[in-house]
């Protein structure tokens, strides 16, 4: 074979011709779904081991309809596809989740279509779809940890549909970085309880290393820093489900690609919006700005930025047992143990007494700050 | 549009937005304010005890300057009962040191407190200007940072004080915490919040005063207590690479102007969480000065270059590729491996200290870190100065580290 037609072979397999460079080797699509499966089953390895003879371990994956969750759902489907073909325990199984996407973000993407395809091209699960206001029904104490968080902000009217009540909440609270924030903290809440309420021990959630890394720097920047112990590594959250992220070794840019050579992706996922381009700084969330930021150097430094989600995945949880927690985001109120740094989010009264943490005090509609 | 009334004391007119929570206030409100933050930060973290030496970092700057003047006030306001001094050091560069040591001397006599200024020449033998003639101006920040962090340690020595207090600021905490988590630096992570730098090694304790304090208020503080104070950056650092931290905090504070404390809040939150292994053991075993990254130039410090932010991409893509060809080893089951195994059963390495061999300054190496930089700079010198030696520079530029250290402990008998 001559050297130039033999230059464009897969690295791996040495015989088909490559489609893909990743991390500088040239692999053709089969190889390279392998290699980014690779990366993900060796996360939830840990899954397997009870999986034998034992009982199935049932874990919770929250679709967003984003690359980054569809790509690890073909990922997981896939596995378990050739696992019942093959005869191979599974040893996990998975249940999806999908929040409508229209009741989260205001500009009401519509999403019909992609769930009609999810639902085609994953028949073999369990999909569940619930509406992000149905908050008011999986946690029923929400409605007075809104109350109290929002104070005379938000006239919380029972009478009105739920979807109307959650409108108005979110409306109460002021700048964008504290509706990101707020909103993401009420997400969690609601898929934490379906996952309790639906049997699952675990929640695998969809963020890549770059999302990570974005969301390590946004929690440290908001003031949340103690809480990546579950919120970017993997671990016990505080309601006692486990967080998983096991696309914490592969970039977005990787994820594109792999979404890139699958087909029965292309119509589920809804692709990101490109970011704006004329936002001032100041009117960007902290979560978007650091998700740019990772962006931008990322390209640079893909390395450093995954170095990041690293680095907090070495914390050590925080050994407050029996400590008092947020009302809202169940984060420990006050100072990790070992801290005696004396910084207080707001110079009110109520400091000390509050039951909302640092990082919800900070997010709270501005009066109460 | 009717003026707005202080946010404080409801009378005044208000003058100043507060960067920190853009209250408006008048300005003796705010004066107060920032002051009674600082007796705050004081009182909470048991910083001083009554009858304490302690020497003020002072460099001109101001931070520095307002270090100097808040601590003076409070230490009168609060009967402190502290013996308050000065400490300069001059790293010998032409056009910034000279001017701002004037500012310093005109702030002793301000501030009725005597004043203690060493000098690179003195100590090391070389100025940064002659340092620079020699390195060029890249790479030069990291002499001077060597050096700066031995100087104070050695100044306050020689003024027998065991407690120095520099002036850094929230957002030079805010940024290192940031700065250590882009680097992966857990041990650094856990140590750079905390507002005393003690250590075993080190009898002299560093301190940071106005780690809760923002640069801004800092400079809006200097402004309306028209405070003496020399703003110019070091003339070396222009080139500087202004690092990523750097630039985030400052988006950042435009989004969320509370986001400095935030960060420092969620720093000294990651400190405790760092685990016990990779701290080293306990309190650190390197010298209190050692961690600091940030010093007098306020330019160049806790902030990473471009260069060394490649370097790193560079090593974590070869881990990276390394790591794919590995296989890994099992060992069968029952065996363990005991001896020499932290908590968690990971290997620890620990640092232990030792003294460095030609300068006697606490170090976890054989020879310090100032001592190998300088081994450096003397090969490179030209050796024809030695025997020619009539100048004081040429004096100077023969001796050695040792020699310059006699001196210096000898003035100080």
């Amino acid at each position: 074979m001559p050297a130039k037609e033999r230059n464009k072979l897969c690295m791996e397999c040495k015989h088909a011709e490559f489609e893909l460079t990743v991390r500088k080797r040239q692999l053709c699509s089969l190889c390279f779904k392998r290699f980014i499966a690779h990366k993900v089953q060796s996360r939830l390895s840990v899954y397997r081991a009870f999986g034998l003879d034992g009982p199935k371990t049932q874990l919770l994956l929250p679709v967003s309809l984003g690359v980054s969750s569809s790509v690890l759902l073909h990922i997981l489907n896939t596995d378990r596809q050739h696992r019942l073909d093959n005869g191979r325990p599974l040893g996990y199984d998975f249940k999806i989740l999908v929040i409508e996407p229209s009741t989260i973000a205001a500009t009401g993407i519509p999403f019909d279509q992609n769930y009609e395809a999810l639902q085609k091209n994953f028949p073999m699960h369990t999909i569940t779809r619930i509406p992000f206001h149905s908050i008011f029904d999986h946690v029923p104490e929400i409605q007075d940890i809104m109350k109290e968080y929002a104070g005379s902000k938000f006239i919380d009217d029972s009478a009105r549909s739920n979807g109307e009540r959650l409108a108005a909440f979110r409306a109460s609270i002021s700048t964008p970085t504290s509706r990101t924030d707020v909103d993401t903290v009420l997400l969690t809440r609601l898929i934490v309880e379906f996952a309790k309420k639906s049997g699952c021990e675990s929640i695998i959630w969809g963020d890549s290393d770059s999302r990570l890394a974005a969301k390590a720097l946004a929690g440290v920047a908001k003031g949340r820093g103690a809480s990546l112990t579950w919120q970017v590594s993997d671990g016990m959250s505080p309601w006692g489900v486990r967080f998983e992220y096991p696309l914490r070794d592969l970039y977005k840019a990787e994820l594109l690609q792999y979404e890139s050579v699958c087909a029965d992706l292309a119509d589920v996922v809804i692709p990101d919006q490109p970011p704006s381009e004329n936002v001032l700084t100041k009117n960007l969330s902290i979560d978007e700005l650091m998700l740019r930021y990772v962006q931008n150097q990322g390209a640079k430094y893909p390395g450093v930025m995954a170095n990041v989600a690293r680095t907090a995945n070495k914390l050590n949880p925080s050994a407050s047992d029996g400590a008092p927690t947020c009302a809202l985001c169940a984060s420990l109120l006050g100072n990790v143990k070992g801290n005696s740094g004396v910084t207080v989010a707001n110079q009110a009264e109520d400091n000390h007494s509050s039951q909302f943490c640092y990082g919800c005090m900070r997010s709270r509609p501005e009066e109460l700050c | 549009m009717a003026p707005t009334a202080c946010f404080n004391c409801k009378e005044a007119r208000a003058v100043i937005i507060r960067p920190k929570n853009r209250h408006k206030l008048c300005r003796a409100c705010f004066i107060k304010i920032f002051e009674t933050e600082v007796h705050e930060t004081i009182i909470g973290t048991n910083l001083f005890f009554p009858g304490e030496r302690v020497a003020i970092g002072a460099s001109g700057g101001k931070d520095s300057t307002v270090l100097a003047a808040v601590l003076k006030t409070l230490n009168e306001r609060y009967n402190y009962g502290l013996d308050l001094c000065l400490l300069s050091i001059d790293e010998g560069i032409r056009g910034y040191r000279d001017d701002s040591l004037e500012t310093v001397k005109r702030n002793a006599v301000q501030y009725e407190m005597p004043l203690d200024i060493l000098g690179y020449s003195e100590l090391y033998g070389w100025t940064m200007d002659q340092v620079v003639e020699q390195v060029g101006k890249k790479g030069n920040c990291t002499y001077c940072g060597v050096f700066r962090r031995q100087a104070l340690d050695r100044g306050a020595a020689r003024l027998g004080i065991k407690h120095v207090v520099t002036g850094h600021n929230a957002d030079d905490v805010a940024e290192t915490v940031m700065m250590n988590l882009l680097r992966g630096d857990l041990p650094r992570l856990s140590r750079g919040t905390s507002i005393v730098t003690s250590s075993d090694a080190s009898d002299i304790k560093r301190s940071k005063p106005l780690k809760y304090a923002y640069e801004k208020e800092i400079v809006l503080y200097a402004h309306h207590r028209q405070l003496d104070y020399f703003t110019t950056e070091c003339i070396y650092s222009p080139e500087a690479f202004r690092g990523s931290a750097r630039t985030l905090i400052k988006d950042l504070e435009k989004i969320r102007p509370s986001s400095i404390l935030d960060i420092v809040k969620s720093g000294e939150d990651m400190a405790a969480l760092v685990p016990v292994e990779v701290r080293g053991t306990g309190r650190s075993k390197q010298s209190a000065a050692e961690e600091e990254s940030a010093g007098g130039c306020g330019s160049q410090n806790g902030r990473t270059s471009g260069g060394e932010m490649a370097a790193m991409e560079k090593q974590l893509t070869e881990n990276d590729a390394a790591e794919a060809l590995e296989t890994e080893i099992k060992l069968p089951n029952g065996a363990r491996v005991k001896a020499n195994r932290g908590p968690t059963g990971k290997a620890v390495k620990t640092q232990t200290i030792k003294h460095c061999e030609r300068c006697n300054y606490i170090s976890s190496q054989r020879i310090c870190k100032a001592c190998t930089l300088l081994d450096g700079l003397n090969r490179n010198r030209p050796k024809t100065a030695i025997e020619v030696g009539v100048g004081m520079e040429d004096e100077e530029s023969s001796s050695t580290l040792m020699r310059q250290m006699e001196r210096a402990q000898l003035s100080a008998t």
